[in-house]
């Protein structure tokens, strides 16, 4: 990609649309406001019952794992380094740099996917904590399925486009379908931002 | 508003990207860090209600930096800030709302309340 063509493109300005903004951009954020809600009503509705575990079992204390928790929002963290580097590499062009870095966050996101089975296992076959035993285990796996519901939806996501950039049809012009789908990607990252302090850390104060 | 940085690109070319790496390397570390600080925080043996805040603004700040930096909204014009926030405030105050009219303790189970009753329950008794 030439110099030139980098100086002509700003990727925060539309002079296309009324709003200087670029639709899709808009269309995003105004998505992501409405999943804020979405989450607020699920999160506040776990703190409301969360000390309602399964009768005669721990309380949920001793059934959350810090270590593997802990792990999940580094990884996650590292993700989103990764999807904002992506992120710039193709505002600059640079699809090779993108690609890697697409794949990484994918990973990344495998990984966290990994973990919250593996959890969800643990929780119920060890701990005995299942969806249908208790209020706290309702509230739990709703709010936590869900979030991880909209990690795989990014997975996917993500997935699709690196493929797609294959194609030869993805360019610094398209870095907009990009920059969205990282919109979407940080999202899930800050919403697990609040699940570890709200539904974890609280648990050991 | 399209900012100093983003005009600037092309004049600072490879150093500018090298430096914008940088940035986000740099930003991801201190997110960690606070990841970390949040862990060490809940051990501390304070008072509850200075725990909740001190965790209440660690997470704040992680979430100011992904949504301002990660997510560009630093960059972008103030009106995809303002959209964000109409959402998480209206977030906020549903779920303040509802944690102000069913709080955790007056929605503990029966069974549990029994088993340790406040001190008025007891007098009675």
């Amino acid at each position: 990609m030439s110099t030139a063509a980098i100086a002509t493109i700003d990727h925060h300005h539309d002079p296309s649309t009324s709003t200087g903004i670029p639709n899709k951009k808009l269309l995003m954020w105004a998505f992501l406001a409405s999943d804020c809600m979405f989450f607020g009503c699920l999160i506040s509705t776990h703190l409301i019952y969360r000390l309602h575990p399964p009768p005669g079992t721990l309380p949920a204390r001793q059934v959350f794992s810090i270590e593997l928790t802990s792990f999940s929002t580094f990884i996650l963290l590292m993700s989103s380094l990764m999807m904002a580097l992506a992120v710039n590499a193709i505002q600059k062009g640079n699809l090779r740099s993108m690609r890697w870095s697409l794949l990484t966050t994918i990973f990344f996101g495998c990984i966290f996917l990994g973990c919250q089975v593996y959890e969800f296992r643990n929780f119920v076959y060890e701990k005995h904590l299942t969806i249908t035993n208790s209020i706290l285990g309702t509230t739990f796996f709703t709010l936590t399925g869900t979030h991880g519901l909209h990690v795989l939806i990014g997975v996917i996501w993500l997935s699709g486009m690196l493929i797609y950039s294959f194609t030869g049809r993805l360019s610094e012009k398209d870095a907009i379908d990009v920059e969205m789908m990282g919109l979407y990607w940080h999202f899930v990252d800050i919403v697990w931002i609040v699940i570890f302090t709200a539904v974890y850390l609280l648990e050991y104060i | 508003m399209s900012s100093p940085a983003t005009a600037a690109a092309p004049d600072h070319g490879h150093d500018f990207e090298q430096s914008k790496f940088m940035f986000f390397v740099q930003i991801a570390m201190l997110l960690a860090v606070i990841t970390g600080l949040e862990l060490v925080t809940v051990y501390l043996p304070f008072m509850k209600w200075l725990l909740v805040s001190v965790l209440v603004v660690l997470s704040t700040v992680k979430f100011m930096f992904v949504i301002f930096y990660f997510m560009h909204l630093r960059w972008d014009k103030v009106f995809c800030t303002i959209l964000f926030f109409i959402g998480l405030v209206l977030a906020g105050g549903t779920a303040w709302a509802l944690l102000k009219l069913f709080g955790a303790e007056a929605s503990k189970p029966l069974s549990a309340a029994m088993a340790d009753p406040p001190a008025i329950v007891s007098r009675i008794a």
